[in-house]
């Protein structure tokens, strides 16, 4: 039990320092994400905790806690995603357009 | 060279067999007009093919969609100064004659917008049946959504007052733009009207044209694309 939990809670750790390495985050999201990894750390170490949570919400078992969470944190990020390609696109179709317009020329 | 107010917008997406055949009809009927082609990133010759002498010629540099290929087309005929835009296919499936009944229908103020229906008058050359239903189908379903009575709501053929309503731009870069543009008729105010037009179907453009399973795709992207925005 105990192997797993250290590298869980290694990747864990990996994943948390690449994510607030490589982008830039605002100083909310930061916090939000340090209360998340701390979150996350104590599942990792004690699990049974998660029952007591999953309880206090009314959710039957830990797990099915955490399955709800991150089935509702994962559509939010394809949310997001979406939108963010969206703006993308809009950005992309500006550029060709004004790329277009400017190299439109006359027949002759 | 008298400059004229109306330009007539083609986007063109790999049609390199039937461009030129296209566009020299076109001007031919319609010397005194501006035309504008616009290659919407075409991976075959197209953009050599639609050079002929006296139009516009624009590229995108990626494909983006018919959708953006149409508003390029409108923003440079702006620039030109044109007020009325005519948007017309590249296959040769439009018959340049219908063009000056359209803009007739402008220029006396009658309407802001004409749209071109397959279905009023004579019926379309060679069409075939389950496209017909198809698109029957189509017009139902958005005249339920946007209660404007239209009889065939995805027509390329179309003419607009864009002088008149300068915040006609078309956002929806694929085919769903057929469906914003009744939304913009509808969110705008514009008067519009529906008139007969020869529609001839070539083994070509039946082959080119919209596959039926495309047509629920053109849906949801219209329905996403709402949400986004």
């Amino acid at each position: 039990m105990i192997f797993i939990k250290i590298f869980l809670i290694a990747v864990l750790t990996v994943i948390f320092l690449l994510a607030s390495l490589s982008s830039r985050f605002r100083t909310y999201q930061r916090v939000t994400l340090i209360f998340f990894y701390l979150f996350l750390a104590l599942l990792i170490l004690f699990p049974q905790k998660a029952d007591k949570v999953a309880e206090f919400f009314g959710i039957g078992r830990g797990v099915d806690l955490i399955i709800y969470l991150a089935i509702a944190i994962l559509s939010l990020t394809v949310a997001i995603l979406y939108a963010k390609l969206k703006i993308n696109e809009r950005a992309i179709t500006k550029i060709v357009r004004e790329i277009a317009i400017m190299k439109s020329r006359k027949c002759e | 060279m008298k400059k004229s107010d109306t330009a007539i917008v083609i986007p063109v997406y790999n049609e390199e067999k039937v461009i030129k055949k296209t566009l020299k009809e076109l001007l031919e009927k319609r010397p005194q007009d501006e035309i504008i082609v616009v290659d919407d990133g075409s991976t075959d010759n197209s953009y050599n093919e639609a050079c002929v002498k006296g139009v516009h010629l624009l590229r995108h540099i990626v494909n983006l969609g018919q959708g953006a290929a149409l508003q390029t087309g409108i923003d440079y005929a702006k620039k030109l100064g044109c007020k009325y835009v005519v948007t017309f296919d590249s296959d040769g499936q439009h018959c340049a004659d219908d063009i000056e009944r359209f803009i007739e229908v402008l220029r006396r103020n009658e309407a802001d917008i004409v749209l071109c229906s397959r279905f009023l008058g004579k019926e379309a050359v060679n069409m075939p049946t389950a496209k017909k239903y198809l698109l029957k189908m189509a017009a139902f379903v958005e005249r339920v959504l946007t209660g404007i009575p239209l009889t065939d709501a995805h027509n390329g053929f179309r003419a607009i007052n864009v002088e008149k309503f300068p915040n006609f731009v078309i956002t929806q870069n694929g085919m769903s733009h057929a469906s914003e543009i009744i939304d913009l008729i509808k969110r705008l105010g514009m008067r519009y009207k529906e008139l007969p037009c020869t529609i001839k179907y070539s083994d070509y453009s039946i082959q080119k044209g919209q596959s039926m399973m495309n047509s629920i795709n053109i849906l949801i992207e219209f329905f996403l694309g709402k949400a986004v925005k």
